[in-house]
């Protein structure tokens, strides 16, 4: 017969007990570490201004190409000389404005991509947390079931084996629970007296034990 | 620095390390669910507000048409201030009123001109760059959903593995009580026949 089942056999092993340990310092070492950098990186895209100094170097560009060779004659007298510098400056301006712009928004959407890519780890690691509890829950339930219908069936048994006992018991002029026998005469007459019975009476006459 | 650089000597913390150090854990399931929920609240705590604010921008911001004219009208501002530098360097340059008069006509042109095309380039420009921001934020929303589903998913099938458990249990339950029924009567109908 098997013995009855030890809650410690159905405890964590060591070797899940280390492996979770590992995995939660390995945890605390990525918040400790990696956390307050994305942290980091949050506010300074937002805080950055990509765009200013993309623009900074657009228009310093600009100038340095335009009018880098120094003034001349010829330059100041043309009529749209100037012009031209005020419409390469714009053109120049807004390409930088758009690329610090993007950047800027690139950046971003990394961080909160990396930070959600984090939270949906998390939402994951629940969705799995939650099903090693569902498969414990319904190792439980199935265990007690099991437990229930044991007793029950042992319940049936004993009643069963005890009810065929006492009638056959009372088929062989002994009482229901074989305490005592019904003494007869010669000729086979119930004389009316019992006799208490001894355990090796008591044992001869069990026939479902 | 070179990577001998990050020898043990100049991490105190790894020097000596033993995994007796480690932190214990004696009921790993506990221990995971408390830390995937940590993680989630870490990124409502630090991340929900930057997403909230990150989404409407890519929805409403303006801040490259908004600067567009103030461009136009600096850089026109900057040429008009080389121009005159320039012609004061010259002496005059020998330009007649007339061709100075043409040349600031030229600047005021070209000053329309930039503003109406720096405020088309950058209403385009913005318009990509939003839309580019949306994608992402979409993209990034999308993987979300597809792991909220995932979860969801899993949800919705332990509830259904533990109904039809439920229902198996009630299932054998009633045959255990009809059994046993049926096996009283039994040994009734036996006594009987005794």
């Amino acid at each position: 017969m098997s013995s009855k089942p030890k809650q410690q056999d159905y405890q964590a092993s060591e070797a899940e007990k280390t492996q979770a340990s590992v995995a939660k310092a390995e945890k605390s070492y990525f918040n400790k570490t990696y956390g307050p950098l994305l942290r980091e990186m949050r506010d300074v895209s937002m805080r950055e201004d990509l765009g200013g100094v993309a623009r900074g170097v657009a228009g310093a560009d600009t100038m340095q190409s335009l009018t880098g060779q120094g003034p001349s004659l010829t330059g100041t007298k043309s009529v749209d000389e100037a012009a031209d510098l005020a419409s390469a400056a714009v053109g120049q301006m807004a390409a930088a404005s758009a690329q610090g712009l993007a950047a800027q928004r690139q950046q971003q959407t990394g961080v909160l991509g990396t930070a959600r890519g984090q939270a949906g780890e998390a939402m994951s690691g629940l969705a799995a947390a939650s099903r090693i509890q569902n498969t414990k829950d319904l190792q439980a339930a199935k265990a007690k079931q099991m437990v229930r219908m044991a007793q029950t069936e042992a319940g049936v048994n004993l009643a069963t084996t005890l009810g065929k006992q006492g009638f056959e018991n009372l088929g062989n002029d002994t009482s229901f629970f074989g305490g005592k026998t019904k003494l007869r005469d010669d000729t086979g007459n119930l004389k009316g007296v019992t006799r208490k019975n001894t355990w090796s009476d008591r044992f001869k006459l069990g026939a479902y034990g | 620095m070179g990577l001998a650089d990050y020898s043990n000597a100049l991490m105190p913390e790894t020097r000596g390390f033993s995994t007796s150090t480690l932190p214990s854990v004696d009921d790993p399931e506990k221990a995971f669910a408390d830390i995937t929920r940590q993680d989630y609240e870490n990124y409502i705590q630090d991340y929900r507000g930057f997403e909230e604010s990150l989404i409407d921008k890519a929805k409403k911001d303006t801040s490259l048409i908004d600067r567009a004219p103030e461009d136009a009208a600096k850089q026109a501002e900057i040429a008009k201030g080389v121009q005159e530098r320039n012609i004061s360097r010259y002496g005059g340059a020998g330009l007649s009123i007339a061709q100075r008069q043409e040349q600031q006509r030229a600047l005021q042109r070209q000053g329309q001109l930039g503003l109406a095309g720096g405020l088309n380039t950058a209403r385009t420009a913005q318009r990509d760059i939003n839309q580019t921001t949306l994608a992402d934020l979409i993209n990034i929303g999308q993987g979300v959903n597809r792991s909220s589903l995932a979860g969801m998913q899993t949800a919705s099938q332990n509830a259904a593995a533990k109904a039809s458990a439920y229902k198996n249990a009630k299932a054998a339950h009633t045959s255990q009580m009809v059994g046993l029924g049926s096996s009283l009567a039994a040994t009734a109908i036996l006594a009987f026949a005794i």
